[in-house]
């Protein structure tokens, strides 16, 4: 029985049968699991990645030691929603109370006729062409639905953490976000990802987010702790006129125990539907050992005037590898479109290495778009200097590799996040000042 | 406490110092001039531990023990400090973090301490006063969109703060107006003392009006050509190097 065929059959037909989860299981029984002659996932294999007696169904959950030291080094106040194993735990989670905000587990939302469902879910991610989109709503049962009202501020940042505590390593765990800022609304959010478990384990996360009319959404993913993961995020946002939109996909590759799966793999992907939208798609991607971490972006201008920015950062060490994929799509309508892609990788070891490609279509005529790659190591006069003021060769690269990656850590816009991901990058480079 | 015996550097196909020699004292100070392109900036390279530079023979004495069989690195945390000709640009790290891993660095070699955040800014203020640097630049990336004046400023109080033992200036005068390079050379002034030795590379006599030389070499054809007092400068200045090269047709 190959692969697809075990998924499909765990397909639970009783499951609450709307959110169009019987045309995703059709759509996910032709497509199955994509190989590299998917030019899609060319560089990333992620079929031989994946276990091969994956299992969908629930897995026990069980709020560990590392759950809770976690939860306690967080601001007693903040905003979390937690997950554990793909499992909404509402007695771990703190959701803002306040006029305009809403949230619901996606899985109450699934049993009962939903305006918000209707309206939304689905309507953004291609199940019906995207492999791990179908898979995801055919088999996906809880997850966080934020509904941000017309003209609401959400001040302080929501934190969604989904933990993964399983015993079973076969769990492939389907989770996923629908979050709808209206028109004037403000929101932000960090997506944060970690193993607190000794295994290995495979999740497949979706994200839908929908930014209204001079909305503004900023969204943090952090990957920083999911040591032997094979991880795949898609995010797709739409953008409205005058919105903002802004995702930091940030990825560091935890040790790997051995399993030799390490990959991660971001889709993200912005879609500027009203005039005067803004979209920002920034990343940075530390791997070591033998790390696989893929980031395949696209913007997507459908309408005049619209401005873009994307800036990825890569370091690769020991044996890593990356993938950059940035498209930017200019359609035929969308004139005086400003859109600018940079994607730099730096490799620090000669068995490193990224493929990168940008990949610009561009159908209007009167754009400025610009794009720039480029791949290296370490500049050596940086280096020089450095190292001529008694700072040894190892403690000079842990510097120049910090200031090379801090400039995306900069533009992380939530402020906690961004101060957090500061130190937690010296820390990474064993840096202490 | 510097010795240069036989010094031949090559680069890449080229021979640039051939058979040079030159021993400093502590305290002293010498000026090494000479037209472009006769090795001047190579020999200060070579002792500052520069990998492209090859040492085809020779050997280099620092306090007595083996300059070239140390890395760059370590030369610096015995005592060697090269001010460079064209400082680099370091974006995305501080001036001030930059000097905090430098002097710890130096710290640790010494078996002293790092030194407590209050000291660190304590020593920074004193220094950074010595050459008129600001606070607010010691914050910024390193000589990111300095003005030259500013980014030769920022390696003598580098200098400053690293107290080094022999300080190879490498054309620190070089693209200065008269107000900078008076800032630079009261710097360099304040820092001499008996136990520090200064070995300064220029073009120009101009810079030798601030910092007084002890001995002044010329340097033709990589090795040294003549010497003396200060005032073999001042018949540089006048006559140029023309002479020099008459003399020496034979090194070309």
């Amino acid at each position: 029985m190959s692969l697809a065929e075990n998924i499909v059959k765990q397909f639970d037909g009783t499951a609450a049968t709307g959110a169009h989860r019987h045309e995703a299981l059709e759509a996910f029984r032709q497509l199955g699991i994509p190989t590299s002659r998917h030019e899609e996932w060319k560089y990333t294999n992620i079929k031989t990645k994946l276990s091969e007696s994956l299992s969908l169904g629930e897995v026990s959950s069980e709020v560990n030691a590392a759950v809770k030291n976690y939860i306690a080094s967080l601001p007693p106040y903040a905003f979390r929603i937690i997950f554990l194993n793909g499992v909404f735990h509402p007695e771990l989670s703190i959701v803002p109370d306040m006029k305009g905000f809403s949230f619901y587990n996606l899985h109450d939302l699934f049993s009962a006729p939903s305006t918000l469902l209707d309206k939304y879910y689905g309507r953004l991610m291609n199940y019906r062409q995207e492999h791990f989109a179908a898979l995801n709503t055919a088999f996906v049962r809880d997850g966080a639905c934020i509904h941000v009202a017309k003209n609401t501020i959400v001040n302080d940042p929501i934190y969604i953490q989904y933990f993964f505590t399983a015993s079973e390593a076969q769990a492939f765990t389907q989770t996923r976000n629908l979050i709808v800022v209206e028109e004037g609304g403000s929101l932000q959010l960090a997506e944060d990802f970690r193993n607190a478990s000794n295994i290995p384990v495979q999740y497949n996360h979706v994200s839908e987010m929908f930014v209204g009319p001079n909305a503004n959404l900023d969204v943090v993913k952090l990957q920083l702790e999911v040591s032997n993961a094979v991880g795949i995020h898609t995010l797709e946002a739409q953008v409205e006129r005058d919105g903002a939109f802004s995702a930091a996909t940030i990825t560091f590759s935890a040790p790997d125990t051995g399993t030799g799966r390490s990959v991660i793999r971001n889709n993200v992907s912005a879609r500027l539907i009203g005039e005067n939208a803004h979209a920002d798609l920034n990343g940075l991607y530390f791997g070591k050992e033998d790390a696989h971490i893929d980031n395949h972006i696209l913007v997507d201008h459908q309408v005049p005037n619209g401005t873009s920015h994307q800036l990825y950062k890569g370091v690769l060490d020991q044996e890593a590898t990356g993938v950059f994929n940035g498209k930017i799509f200019v359609q035929p309508d969308a004139q005086k479109t400003n859109a600018f892609q940079s994607s730099k990788a730096l490799l620090l070891s000669n068995s490193a290495s990224v493929n990168s490609k940008p990949q610009l279509e561009i159908f209007a005529d009167d754009v400025k778009c610009s794009h720039g790659v480029a791949i290296g190591q370490l500049d050596e006069q940086a280096l020089f200097y450095l190292e001529s003021r008694g700072i040894t060769k190892p403690e000079a690269v842990q510097l120049l590799t910090y200031a090379f990656a801090h400039e995306a850590v900069e533009r992380i816009k939530i402020k906690p996040v961004r101060q957090f991901m500061c130190d937690r990058l010296k820390e990474e480079l064993k840096l202490n000042f | 406490m510097l010795s240069i015996r036989n010094l031949n550097v090559g680069i890449g196909q080229k021979q640039i110092l051939k058979n040079f020699n030159l021993d400093i004292r502590p305290g002293e100070v010498h000026a090494i001039m000479g037209p472009n392109g006769t090795g001047k900036s190579t020999l200060a390279s070579t002792l500052a531990g520069k990998e492209d530079y090859e040492v085809l023979g020779g050997e280099v004495l620092f306090n007595g023990k083996d300059l070239l069989a140390m890395s760059a690195d370590e030369r610096a945390r015995e005592g060697v400090f090269l001010a460079f000709q064209y400082p680099v640009e370091i974006p995305g790290v501080s001036t001030t973090n930059f000097m905090k891993a430098a002097v710890n660095a130096k710290r640790k070699h010494q078996g002293l301490p790092p030194l407590d955040a209050k000291d660190f800014l304590k020593m920074m203020n004193e220094k950074s006063q010595l050459v008129e640097i600001k606070r607010e630049f010691l914050s910024r990336s390193i000589n990111e969109g300095f003005s030259g004046g500013e980014k030769k400023r920022n390696e003598i109080f580098q200098m400053a703060m690293l107290e080094p033992q022999l300080c190879l200036l490498d054309e620190t005068d070089s693209g200065l107006d008269i107000d900078a390079l008076r800032i630079v050379a009261n710097g360099v002034n304040k820092l001499r003392d008996a136990n520090r030795s200064f070995l300064v590379i220029t073009h120009y006599q101009r810079l030798l009006n601030y910092i007084t030389p002890d001995f002044v070499h010329v340097m033709y054809g990589g090795k040294i050509v003549k010497s003396g007092g200060k005032e073999l400068a001042l018949q540089l200045e006048e006559k140029g190097y023309d002479w020099i090269k008459e003399e020496n047709t034979e090194l070309v």
